[in-house]
């Protein structure tokens, strides 16, 4: 019929994946496993790489709903707030004796409420998602320390304990099997579908977006609350790991989880970025906390590690493209 | 000479933006800077604010030779320019807007407020404005903005004023009153580059004038030696009739209504009808309310109360995406902004209205939109070399087209189109048109907002004239002047 | 002359009284001079942060690194002055304005030349500032015994009755006042977050004012360093941790919008007094202190809401009724 000859993209050079954002994440995370493994003998051991999948597979979890947040041109801070919130509701319940799934319903429908609440007061005020998550970060977390005051719950039903800390087959950790499996269906989403398409055109210009019929305050209400579902999920699973909850759990997560995301090359404004970068950030940064705990550098050490990496990873090519330019 | 330009080039990327030109201004001249879109004018007045240098040629200021480095420079040589989108500040005073940069200092080193509120006020006294200086800008209008940017010019002692399309969103009595200020700044020696597409303005306010045609000298002469139609062929290149001349087409049956639409503060008793393969004009001043209208009907913003009638059915439109599956398109007046997405590919923007037709269950279909772009890109001609290249590469009428191919893909049977030819040269204003003119051979139907009467006596079978948020009437084309259609928008 | 007040100052002037009065009906001893003179010295390291981080919201941007700052500058001169107990404490104070500039300066370096997203960049140095802490102190504390009686005497000195940390915040204030009202400087950085592009037109070097504002922030967070430590006899790696979010709040409750370009300086105190007002009160009134955040932050939310309302430009009247 149509004998239209014009090419999707322009002719593939193996040179072009050189410059592409993924490949040089997966050099640098192979540059990690390398050294890590001349530093310890440790590091190759199957079952110690297997058991540090659990100190970010929660954290891995949120980072996957997070980027499509990031990507639409929001941001969300009060993840962490609202896993504490979640796991207290989860510990709450089981004081009170309810059956486990109506436990986990509710833990689960906490952090959906907490999502739903972010998203309509950023739509219908038309408020910067920065501020209002920075105010639902303090009333979240709040509440938290409200229903606990001083003291922690320690007892959480059989299945929650298995799901943080148990083995699928004794060899994979559950909860790394739900990110795996998560990272494959939000790929899906993102980068198959047409929802992805509009959460991309969103972030690209949401003005344009609106004018074009893509419902703009539905997509971005329903993208908080995904947020806050899976941080009640990975509460769940950080719950069982622990088995203990405090008001303060998961302080200061919502920084490690966005530096996954943005360390992945998702743009912090929107519009650009993949699943497939965030996937290798987050490896690249398990796989970094994991060989400096092995040199016994102490978590303090990670965090700045952590924030030097974010910074020049952005700055580091920026810098050498003006470089270049400058010198054209 | 009070400006002089010799063999002016400027390259980017490999185009010649602008070659050899020579450009000379006269003292006390009111000097037009003639071209369509890419012409090249727009990179010359950007040489002269400082904002590029030019990679050729020499500038000569009253017989001295200067560099205009940047727009601090330029603005100390006694240049300054009015544009389009004007350089101001909403949150600040106007006498801020003013002096912004160049604020008066007291000896200890801070502002002097008093010293530049007087010289502020004295200013619009001069311009007989009926502006306060402690005015927010954010509160004018924009025939206020444009005395403040003038203003601003004369504080800066500007000798040399630039004034890009000045009138493009004034009412014909500020555009009179501009027009008065504009010789009042000749009869203080200033000299004017005066942009504009409204060739009449042209004819009638300046002085002389200087044609570019793709980064050349086509012409330069005085205005009492040229008309209209020549200064059209030096711009254009060959004869054009401004106006691509209508086919005829038969008007069928009622297909569109709207029934006593009301908007609070914004327009009331709103009732009008849209029959099959017109085109329906909306003219009025800027303000008037028609994009408020088309808005409310396209479900951007709501309405209080009213009736949209499309095929004997009542409509609920609460947001764009319920205008659109009912075959209603609006095509925004501000192309680049809400028109496109630049920063996505050709093939996605194309798509972009038609995601959930392109998709199977959720996923999207790749030969689905292939095959709807290529169809596209075939019947409007649209230059690209890759699907994936980013719309912003583009030049801007194929960036048009290809918002435009958006809409289309959707199948509508009404498109709404805002100001579709405003800021655009005479060559693309007739493609449009004739592309209109396709449209509804082949059974669309088309509202048009705009504020070119040659355009709405041209192109349009009926026009509706609004009036602060009113129709005051709907007239026949073929029954009324320009002279009345002036006349009610004007309020009378 | 622009109005001294605006509506909004007023109606936060208001709240705070209403608030102040329904506080003391419920405590009577709040509203002693002595306590509500506690308040204000309370607040005064909010209201000089929140007036530094005006600076960087008006150019549009946030720092999100302040606390880390302050607990680092405060942290570094601490153990400084435990090694050097002869020195007198200007040396302190000056040197721990110093390192927070330099703290500041790096934010700037990294936003404007690294182009570094604002964001990325403080989120980046909150972790790494507050880690450094870690690594300076060996995660131990300098208590009140280590400090030189110099060091610590200043803090509590009151001239009228009133603390020096409340004249500080007075002097911060009549100096940032003076920086945004009436130097070119200060109009310069409404101009630039107001109309970025029409600002680079005007010969505004963006970089510059970038670079200026994060050092400025970081000055005073060296300063706030400084007067923290000495208020509280302590440094730790755990001060004011969280305590950015705070400043933020108190700006745009203050009426600074995140949007650039917008915002008094009185309003910005008004912000932070009401802030401080709450964190005072809850106590005052008896509420646990487990419930301070949550409400805090449910008032904060209540606050920016309103504000965003009354800040809503309304459309134009196009036809008269």
């Amino acid at each position: 019929m149509m004998s239209n000859l014009i090419p999707d993209k322009p002719p593939f050079k193996l040179f072009d994946i050189l410059y592409k954002k993924e490949f040089i994440l997966l050099i640098v995370l192979f540059v990690i496993l390398l050294i890590n493994s001349n530093i310890s003998p440790y590091f190759l051991d199957l079952y110690n790489l297997i058991d540090s999948t659990f100190l970010f597979s929660e954290k891995a979890i949120i980072a996957l709903s997070m980027t499509f947040i990031i990507i639409a041109r929001q941001i969300d801070l009060s993840v962490a707030s609202i896993m504490a919130l979640s796991s207290c509701v989860l510990g709450y319940t089981t004081s009170l004796g309810y059956d486990t799934s109506t436990i986990i319903f509710l833990t689960l429908i906490t952090g959906v409420l907490c999502g739903l609440f972010n998203g309509l007061i950023i739509t219908k005020f038309a408020i910067p998602s920065i501020i209002v998550t920075i105010g639902t970060m303090s009333l979240f977390r709040g509440l938290a320390y409200s229903f606990l005051e001083d003291s922690y719950y320690n007892k959480f039903p059989e299945i929650v304990i298995s799901m943080g800390s148990d083995y699928l087959f004794g060899y994979i950790p559950y909860a790394f099997l739900t990110f795996i499996i998560l990272s494959i269906v939000f790929a899906f989403i993102l980068h198959k579908t047409f929802i992805g398409k509009k959460i991309y055109s969103i972030g690209n210009n949401p003005d344009a977006a609106k004018y074009t019929g893509i419902a703009v305050d539905k997509y971005t209400i329903v993208l908080f609350a995904v947020n806050g579902l899976f941080s009640a999920l990975a509460s769940i699973f950080l719950s069982g790991r622990l088995s203990s909850v405090r008001p303060n759990i998961a302080f200061g997560w919502e920084l490690e989880i966005i530096t996954m995301v943005v360390l992945g090359g998702v743009y912090i404004y929107g519009g650009s970025g993949t699943i497939l970068g965030v996937f290798i950030s987050i490896f690249i940064l398990g796989m970094l906390s994991f060989g400096l705990g092995l040199l016994n550098v102490p978590g303090v050490g990670i965090i700045i590690f952590t924030g030097l990496l974010l910074i020049l990873s952005i700055g580091f090519p920026s810098f050498v493209k003006n470089f270049r330019r400058k010198n054209e | 000479m009070k400006l002089e330009l010799k063999k002016i080039s400027k390259n980017f990327h490999g185009v010649n933006a602008l070659q050899d030109v020579n450009f000379q201004l006269k003292p006390n001249s009111i000097h037009a800077l003639l071209g369509e879109n890419g012409a090249g004018k727009s990179t010359l007045v950007k040489i002269l604010c400082g904002v590029y240098q030019p990679d050729g040629g020499s500038i000569f200021l009253n017989g001295n030779q200067v560099s205009i480095a940047d727009p601090a420079k330029s603005l100390a040589l006694g240049i300054s320019a009015i544009h389009q989108e004007s350089v101001m500040f909403d949150e600040l005073t106007v006498t801020e807007n003013i002096f912004i940069g160049n604020h008066i200092t007291k000896s200890n080193g801070l502002i002097d407020w008093k010293a530049m509120r007087v010289k502020t006020q004295k200013i619009l006294d001069d311009l007989e404005a009926n502006i306060s200086p402690d005015e927010k800008i954010k509160d004018l209008s924009i025939a206020q903005r444009h005395i403040v940017q003038i203003s601003r010019s004369l504080i800066h002692d500007a000798d040399i004023v630039i004034m890009d399309e000045p009138t493009a969103s004034l009412s014909q009595k500020e555009i009179n009153e501009l027009y008065e200020i504009i010789r009042n700044l000749k009869k203080q020696n200033k000299s004017i580059i005066f942009i504009s597409h409204k060739l009449d303005e042209v004819m009638e306010v300046c002085d002389e004038y200087t044609v570019l045609r793709d980064g050349t000298l086509i012409n330069a002469d005085l205005i009492s030696n040229t008309n209209k139609d020549q200064l059209i062929t030096h711009m254009a290149g060959r004869e054009i009739n401004q106006i691509f001349p209508k086919n005829i087409v038969t008007i069928e049956d009622e297909i569109f209504s709207v029934k006593n639409l009301y908007k609070k503060t914004q327009f009331k008793n709103i009732n009008f009808n849209l029959r099959k393969k017109e085109i329906l004009g909306f003219y009025g001043l800027v303000g008037s309310g028609r994009s408020e209208v088309m808005k409310s009907i396209f479900g951007i913003t709501k309405f209080d109360q009213g009736e949209i009638i499309f095929k004997n059915n009542s409509l609920k439109i609460k947001e764009p995406s319920d205008a659109i599956k009912n075959g209603i398109v609006y095509l925004s007046e501000e192309r680049q902004n809400l028109g496109m997405t630049g920063l996505m590919s050709v093939k996605d923007n194309i798509n972009m209205a038609i995601m959930e037709k392109n998709s199977d269950l959720f996923v999207i279909n790749n030969q689905k939109e292939t095959k709807n772009a290529a169809e596209m890109q075939e019947k409007l001609n649209i230059k690209v070399s890759y699907w994936s290249q980013l719309t912003q590469s583009l030049s801007g009428g194929n960036q048009q087209k290809t918002v435009i191919a958006k809409w289309l893909s959707t199948k509508p049977e009404v498109l709404i189109l805002d100001e579709p030819t405003k800021g655009i040269d005479v060559r693309s204003k007739s493609a449009v048109h004739e592309f209109m003119g396709e449209l509804v051979e082949n059974g669309m139907s088309i509202i048009m907002v705009s504020s070119e009467l040659t355009e709405i006596l041209g192109m349009c079978d009926r026009v509706v004239v609004m009036y602060k948020g009113l129709i005051k009437e709907i007239l026949d084309v073929k029954n009324t002047s320009s002279e009345q259609i002036v006349k009610i928008a004007s309020g009378d | 002359m622009k109005k001294l007040l605006t509506n909004r100052d007023v109606i936060l002037f208001l709240i705070i009284l209403i608030g102040v009065i329904a506080v003391g009906i419920a405590n009577p001893f709040f509203v002693k001079p002595s306590s509500l003179s506690d308040v204000l010295t309370d607040t005064s390291i909010l209201i000089i942060l929140a007036l530094s981080q005006m600076i960087v919201i008006l150019i549009r941007a946030i720092d999100l690194s302040v606390a880390s700052n302050l607990a680092l500058s405060g942290m570094l001169i601490s153990l400084l002055s435990t090694l050097h107990p002869e020195l007198p404490v200007i040396y302190f104070i000056i040197l721990s304005c110093i390192i927070g500039t330099f703290l500041g300066l790096l934010n700037g370096v990294s936003i404007a030349i690294l182009k570094v997203p604002f964001i990325v960049t403080t989120l980046g140095t909150l972790s790494i500032y507050r880690g450094l802490i870690y690594f300076v102190s060996d995660g131990k504390q300098v208590y009140s015994h280590e400090f030189s009686d110099d060091f610590l005497s200043l803090i509590h000195h009151k001239f009228l009755s009133l603390s020096f940390l409340f004249w500080m915040a007075v002097i911060v204030f009549i100096i940032i006042y003076v920086l945004l009202n009436h130097t070119k400087f200060g109009r310069n950085l409404y101009t630039l977050g107001g109309n970025p592009e029409a600002a680079k037109y005007i010969g505004i070097n963006e970089n510059k004012y970038i670079i200026l504002a994060y050092s400025i922030s970081g000055f005073f967070a060296g300063l706030c360093g400084y007067l923290w430590v000495a208020r509280y006899s302590v440094a730790s790696t755990q001060i004011a941790i969280g305590f950015e979010l705070t400043v933020i709040s108190a700006c745009v409750v203050g009426g600074i919008s995140v949007m650039g370009g917008v915002g008094t300086v009185v309003g910005c105190v008004l912000g932070a007094m009401l802030i401080g007002l709450i964190r005072n009160a809850l106590p005052a009134v008896d509420i646990s202190q487990f419930w301070q955040l949550a409400i805090s932050g449910a008032i904060i939310l209540i606050a920016i809401i309103i504000n965003t309302k009354t800040e809503q430009r309304k459309e134009k009247t196009i036809m008269v009724e």
